[in-house]
């Protein structure tokens, strides 16, 4: 088989059972890859009635056609599992750099499912087709490096690529992450939680299997195109030179969206402490590309001066740096590091950790959480000395930490106090973005995101960046206005194109920064790629259809467990808080008005937010559109339930 | 007459691989690490990658190695080649080079190196961050010298 490896392979813990099963051709060309093939798995195999962390629920790996070959930075690998982070627990996926996902495609599998709950701890060492279920109880507590380092020594391989989840995942801190590659995260969603509830410490991989290719001289051709491409582009040179911190400064001052003390505002006069140039020449140690990249923008840094001199740690990207920055009232870029090297080495996302920390400040500032809340702790922003004992607090569900390491939404839900300040959309932590300045089309994906509040639902990048490529937005969505970040014109028909094209690429698995951010590659050059790859050919329209149909289900994944047009809200303060100062005063996110015309842009029905089924059917989902009617009428009937509470 | 050689310059690699996989897609036609000339070397917990390929000696001992005469000097690039229809698979030369820069193929059952794609190494080509360079001796350690005193002039300045 050309691309494609045609095969999955099934880990069940409980049975210690090893089965291979055949992916037809015919549905590798309806779900494309990673992202496609887990969100479909998931669909038919998790249903609503399966808790996240029951032996039931499912933990996928899936790489694509493209993932392990010469197409520019290609070696993706998506995580897809019923997320403990949502309320209700919902769908959850996560997409991991490194270089682990291109191994998984080398051992010959296009995906890897994980099932069932080990009795002890256990760790998994695939080496092409063969699958050892290997003893873990001594790795049991080790942070991720240690465990790496461990890994390696006893198998005596050093080339072994390895996904690895820290004491978080093993104490199930909802929004545990799962590294690979040492610092390379499946950050979102709880991967790791759901890893360390089916006592799996480890996935180490080794894979000796080429890719064939059905046109190699094409596919060289096409990719080496596409490869120039990225080298003459600014936004890839960029990315090259400050990775995403390049972001700060812009995010501070010019476009004010920087999430200053839980989105209080969106800029600080000292922002320029985090931008990345200051980080480029005082803590860059190492510029870090995942697997076959032509960007780069991976760190690695080490801090030379201060309490925490001689520290290294791979990152800080943008997120991490704002999440446990800023956010929690932070500017310090050393005190940043340091807790980025925490979160990392314990493994969590650094996104919730900070959203939680960030709604437990706020919280104590406005005097919904008193001392006797927090075991005495005085919670002060950018208080690094706190920050520091807090996170290892949640690590390891100590006193107030066990609060905190349930998230923010069910923190608030536990106290029953400071539910407004839960920067939260379906119960899971805002990304560091704020669509009051950010972007209207980033707020659509919000407020409807697959995995709630989340940049990657579409990153519309073409309000952000799009402007650099003369003439791109215009010839997309038929007007150049909508370049305009605080515009509304098109804006649901640009999230809807930007999460077509999304879902696609995270199928392939082509990093999103090639055709999302930096619009070198674009959905034609996809086609080209992956139709001499395997052999198959698919046109852009094609892909597309297939990027729509994703989002579809993965919606309907939502629907079945009653969420829909209800809970697609964005925290009340981006709706109702104007931004109080810097370049955006004054904005809200116009909802209300957008979230209607996004549905009718996408097929779904406004009253319940639901995919029409005519849609479900013109994207050959007819089963799903039958699925969905007793969805439907029960979540009318909660619409009625909850106008009849209002009133 | 002087030959361009490969150089290596770790502290720009990115350890992203793209030479494994031009070489092996070009040479071999198909993707994997195993089949590429040029492969990096990772320590992740350091954040280092050490990108490692033949240095085409000129005193080869692989090419004492090998029983067979299967391993000679490319006359135009200089490069030492390995024939691989003379090529008996002892796996001589895999033991001999001091870097360890010969593989072995998993199909052909004949050893492999890199062989500088005929004078234009597309490792080098498509490596994004210049880590690789094709050049001659000279010149490189040239550049390499006025890199290193540029800084005095910029202290003096």
């Amino acid at each position: 088989m050309y691309g494609y490896r045609g095969k999955r392979l099934r880990v069940d813990l409980s049975s210690k059972k090893v089965t291979v099963e055949e992916i037809p051709v015919g549905h590798l060309k309806k779900w494309l890859g990673g992202r496609g093939l887990n969100s479909e798995l998931l669909y038919r195999e998790v249903g609503p009635e399966v808790e996240p962390f029951s032996p039931e629920n499912r933990l996928v790996f899936g790489v694509g056609p493209l993932t392990g070959t010469f197409a520019p930075s290609s070696g993706r690998c998506t995580v897809t599992t019923k997320s403990p982070i949502q309320d209700p627990p919902g769908f959850g996926d996560s997409n991991m750099g490194g270089h682990w996902g291109a191994e998984l495609k080398y051992t010959g599998h296009d995906q890897l499912i994980i099932q069932g709950k080990a009795e002890s701890p256990v760790y998994l060492y695939i080496h092409n087709d063969q699958v050892e279920i290997r003893d873990a109880e001594h790795l049991w507590g080790k942070n991720i490096p240690q465990t790496d380092a461990m890994i390696k020594e006893e198998l005596n391989n050093y080339d072994i690529h390895i996904a690895i989840i820290g004491p978080a995942g093993e104490n199930r801190v909802r929004y545990a992450c799962m590294m690979s590659d040492v610092y390379r995260a499946a950050g979102r969603c709880g991967m790791g939680a759901v890893m360390g509830s089916k006592n799996l410490k480890a996935v180490a991989l080794r894979g000796t299997t080429p890719v064939e290719i059905a046109r190699p001289k094409e596919f060289f051709k096409i990719c080496a195109q596409a490869r120039e491409k990225l080298k003459q582009d600014l936004m890839a040179q960029m990315l090259y030179d400050q990775g995403t911190l390049l972001l700060t400064m812009p995010a501070n001052y010019e476009q004010g969206w920087l999430c200053w003390r839980n989105f209080q505002k969106g800029h600080h006069p000292d922002g320029r402490l985090l931008s990345g140039e200051n980080h480029r020449d005082n803590f860059l140690a190492h510029r870090e590309g995942c697997f076959a990249c032509s960007i780069s923008c991976g760190r690695f840094s080490k801090i030379s001066k201060g309490k925490y001199a001689g520290e290294i740690t791979g990152g800080p990207e943008y997120e991490t740096l704002a999440g446990i920055g800023p956010r929690i009232g932070l500017l310090d870029p050393a005190s940043i590091i340091h807790n980025n090297k925490l979160v990392n080495e314990l493994g969590m996302d650094s996104c919730s950790c900070g959203a939680a920390i960030a709604w437990a400040m706020e919280c104590y500032e406005k005097g919904l959480l008193t001392q006797e809340d927090t075991d005495g702790l005085v919670l002060k922003w950018g208080d690094q000395e706190l920050i520091d004992k807090l996170i290892k607090m949640i690590a390891s569900r100590r006193g107030f930490g066990d609060v905190l390491a349930e998230g923010a939404h069910y923190a608030a839900k536990h106290f029953n106090r400071g539910q407004y300040y839960t920067m939260t959309i379906k119960g899971h932590d805002m990304s560091q973005d704020d669509p009051r300045g950010l972007g209207f089309a980033f707020g659509i994906g919000f407020a409807t995101g697959r995995r709630g509040g989340d940049h990657l639902q579409g990153l519309p990048c073409l309000e952000l960046t799009g402007g650099f490529y003369p003439g791109l937005v215009k010839k997309i969505l038929g007007t150049s206005e909508a370049e305009d970040r605080l515009s509304k014109v098109k804006k649901p028909e640009m999230e809807k194109y930007s999460e077509d094209v999304k879902a696609v690429g995270d199928c392939l698995t082509q990093c999103s920064f090639t055709h999302s951010w930096s619009f070198a590659v674009l959905p034609e050059d996809m086609a080209k790629m992956v139709s001499s790859a395997t052999g198959i050919d698919f046109s852009a329209d094609e892909l597309l259809k297939i990027g729509g149909r994703i989002v579809h289900l993965e919606r309907a994944y939502w629907n079945r467990l009653l969420v829909g047009r209800l809970e697609d809200k964005s925290p009340r303060r981006f709706t109702e808080e104007p931004m109080p100062d810097g370049p955006n005063k004054g904005v809200l996110f116009p909802e209300d008005e957008l979230i209607p015309l996004y549905y009718q842009v996408r097929g779904w029905d406004n009253e319940t937010g639901f995919p029409k089924a005519e849609i479900l059917k013109e994207y050959d989902l007819p089963q799903v559109a039958d699925e969905l009617e007793k969805y439907r009428t029960r979540y009318l009937k909660k619409i009625n339930n909850s106008a009849e509470c209002e009133s | 007459m002087a030959q361009k050689v490969l150089m290596v310059d770790p502290s720009k690699c990115t350890g992203c691989r793209t030479c494994e996989m031009a070489c092996s897609l070009y040479n071999e036609q198909k993707c994997s690490p195993v089949l590429s000339g040029i492969r990096i070397i990772k320590f992740e917990a350091k954040g280092m990658n050490f990108p490692t390929v033949c240095s085409h000696c000129s005193k080869p001992q692989c090419m004492s190695a090998c029983p067979a005469g299967a391993i000679v000097h490319d006359k135009v690039t200089g490069a030492v080649i390995i024939n691989e229809t003379d090529c008996i698979g002892c796996h001589k030369c895999l033991q001999s080079c001091p870097f360890g820069q010969i593989n072995f193929h998993p199909e052909k059952e004949a050893a492999f190196k890199c062989h500088l794609c005929g004078g234009d190494p597309v490792c080098v080509k498509y490596c994004p961050s210049g880590a690789l360079t094709y050049v001659f001796a000279d010149e490189y350690m040239m550049s390499k010298r006025r890199e290193l005193n540029m800084k005095f002039t910029v202290m003096e300045g």
